[in-house]
């Protein structure tokens, strides 16, 4: 099946900006360049959210833009629904992009003349442009407030004319960049609620989302992947990319204070007393289930009175993954 | 809908784009207009001063002359300028990347970013020719309409192929237009904007024939105020459309360069 996005070994190179004085010293010597993305590989299927992670410079807005048309890759190619980026007028009809600039819109003009302009250059038939406006301004919930000037929108709204602009023309994928950078909390759930039952569920879009934001990485994304360094160092489902670097499972353990020392089918990584508790954190050995670590502890004889799992955390495994970039060995 | 017919809509959407915009601007466009009218009555009382039998004015009276050549500078300058200066503009508003993703060619959004300056400089052009008839009694006689007409093309098509090249200029260069810089004072010299070229030393006057804005002055001048027949604008007519058969394909192959290489480097939305 043709997978929705595709990125294989793109490489992209920017040209640094030079200074007035080091144009007027050397005018024909040619600019540094800097690597912004260098071999690239992705993929998603329709239908499915990926959560694009990564730390600012990673090349993150970069790998959106190829995928927009906006950039040409210098190496390797993007392709959306098996139609190669460069050949744009065949692949814009099916994307959108949301990004997180507010001001990509006529300030001057009202949300409504905003979208029918756009309108316009997305093809929407004439007859159909009131309508289709009208539906999508009603679906982000700013009918109420479409005839007033852009200017005076919060950010909020004007993220959510953002949306309604990159949904005219009913795209099967869309690009988020930092959809909810500037927004407040409120806003920040209302535009994930958004995305999870309208955009997923209901529409069933192919999303790429770029975001620092892991909770909403999290809690959108069917899986995530990391780009670190100009490279996708990780891809997988949320679980998956969470446990990565963790060697066998973690439980806390509760024990009687006056148990001795601690062995079984496990690493102890922590043993203290709080609370007039004794806590420890162990960690399995390889080949280890739960099964084996609760009886290791009751041949030993020890009291559990609590044991829980330690859930991954995703910003936890995303530090270890730069790291890992950082320090290859 | 046909695809002449969706890039006329496409257009018409540029062009009420900037209409809103600019009527939001209310009393700057009323003051503009204020502009216009003065700077007129300025020139109408420095033209009495002038001599009706310069050389050059072939019998246009000097008022006569200055008018159409004020209002079709201003015409060259707002192609001259558009194109650079909306795609500039563009690119700061942060709209440029918006329309770009769109199912619209980059090609197009170039040029119809400029559209309703274009639109609006010929509403200028006949405001400045109602001011001219109503106001200060210029008398426009135009014996062939289809050389009028055809001299008015020309000139918008040429001058849209200089527009053209300045804004493939910021594209590629994102700052310093030369081409804007030279063309502008070229073309106020030698373009017989506000003298005629017979003026200037005879050394210096071929350069003139170099200038669309020179040759379009002749066939615009000739047909509203001296009354001239398409015979006698043909030769202006024809290097006319010679330099605007130069002019808009070096346009548009510089535009195409520069919007590659933008594309290429990932400056197309940089300023």
């Amino acid at each position: 099946m043709t997978p929705a996005i595709e990125a294989r070994g793109i490489r992209k190179q920017f040209a640094k900006k030079r200074s007035i004085g080091e144009l007027v010293r050397h005018p024909f010597r040619k600019s540094e360049r800097v690597l912004a993305l260098s071999g690239v590989d992705l993929e998603m299927q329709e239908g499915e959210i990926l959560g694009l992670l990564g730390p600012n410079g990673a090349g993150k807005t970069t790998l959106l833009k190829i995928f927009s048309c906006l950039i040409f890759p210098d190496e390797g190619y993007a392709r959306v629904r098996g139609i190669d980026t460069v050949r744009e007028n065949r692949v814009k009809p099916l994307i959108g992009l949301v990004n997180s600039d507010e001001r990509s819109f006529y300030w001057r003009l009202s949300a409504r003349e905003n979208l029918r302009f756009f309108a316009r250059l997305y093809n929407v038939e004439g007859p159909r442009i009131g309508a289709r406006i009208d539906e999508l301004l009603e679906r982000v919930d700013m009918l109420e407030s479409a005839d007033r000037p852009f200017s005076g929108y919060s950010s909020g709204m004007k993220q959510r004319v953002a949306i309604a602009r990159a949904l005219l023309h009913d795209p099967p994928i869309l690009f988020m960049d930092e959809p909810t950078r500037s927004l407040d909390p409120a806003a920040s759930l209302a535009l994930r609620r958004f995305v999870q039952e309208q955009l997923k569920e209901r529409d069933h879009k192919t999303i790429l989302l770029a975001t620092h934001n892991l909770h909403e990485a999290e809690e959108l994304s069917d899986r995530v992947a990391i780009l670190a360094g100009g490279r996708v160092r990780q891809v997988g489902t949320v679980d998956q990319v969470r446990r990565w670097g963790l060697e066998g499972e973690r439980f806390a353990l509760e024990i009687d204070l006056a148990t001795g020392p601690v062995a079984g089918p496990f690493t102890v990584l922590s043993d203290a007393v709080e609370g007039g508790r004794r806590k420890l954190t162990v960690r399995l050995d390889d080949g280890t289930g739960f099964e084996e670590l609760l009886r290791g502890l009751f041949d030993a004889g020890i009291r559990v009175r609590a044991c829980d799992r330690e859930a991954p955390d995703l910003e936890a495994a995303f530090g270890r993954i730069l790291q890992a970039e950082q320090d290859p060995a | 809908m046909s695809r002449v017919l969706r890039l006329a809509a496409k257009l018409w959407a540029f062009i009420r784009r900037d209409f809103l915009s600019l009527v939001s601007y209310r009393l700057a466009f009323v003051l503009q207009l204020f502009g216009m009218f003065f700077s007129l009555l300025a020139f109408f009382f420095m033209t009495k001063m002038m001599d009706p039998q310069a050389e050059g004015l072939n019998g246009i009276p000097p008022f006569d002359y200055l008018l159409i050549g004020l209002a079709f500078l201003s015409y060259f300058s707002t192609a001259l300028y558009a194109f650079a200066q909306k795609i500039r503009g563009e690119q700061m508003l942060g709209t440029l990347e918006a329309m770009l993703v769109t199912p619209t060619h980059t090609h197009f959004v170039i040029f119809a970013s400029a559209a309703w300056d274009f639109t609006y400089g010929a509403f200028r052009i006949l405001l400045y020719l109602g001011f001219a008839t109503l106001v200060f009694d210029v008398r426009l006689h135009v014996v062939s309409w289809p050389a009028l007409l055809l001299g008015v093309a020309l000139t918008l098509l040429s001058s849209a192929g200089v527009g053209i090249l300045s804004a493939a200029f910021i594209l590629y260069f994102k700052r310093g237009d030369p081409i804007n810089f030279l063309l502008s004072g070229l073309t106020t010299f030698f373009g017989s904007v506000f003298f005629p070229i017979e003026q200037l030393p005879q050394w210096v006057q071929p350069a003139a024939k170099f200038v669309p804005m020179a040759w379009s002055l002749k066939v615009v001048r000739g047909s509203l105020l001296q009354g001239q027949s398409f015979s006698e604008l043909r030769e202006a007519l024809l290097i006319l459309g010679v330099l605007t058969l130069v002019l808009l394909p070096a346009g548009l192959w510089a535009s195409r360069i520069a919007i590659r290489r933008a594309k290429c480097e990932g400056s197309l939305v940089q300023y």
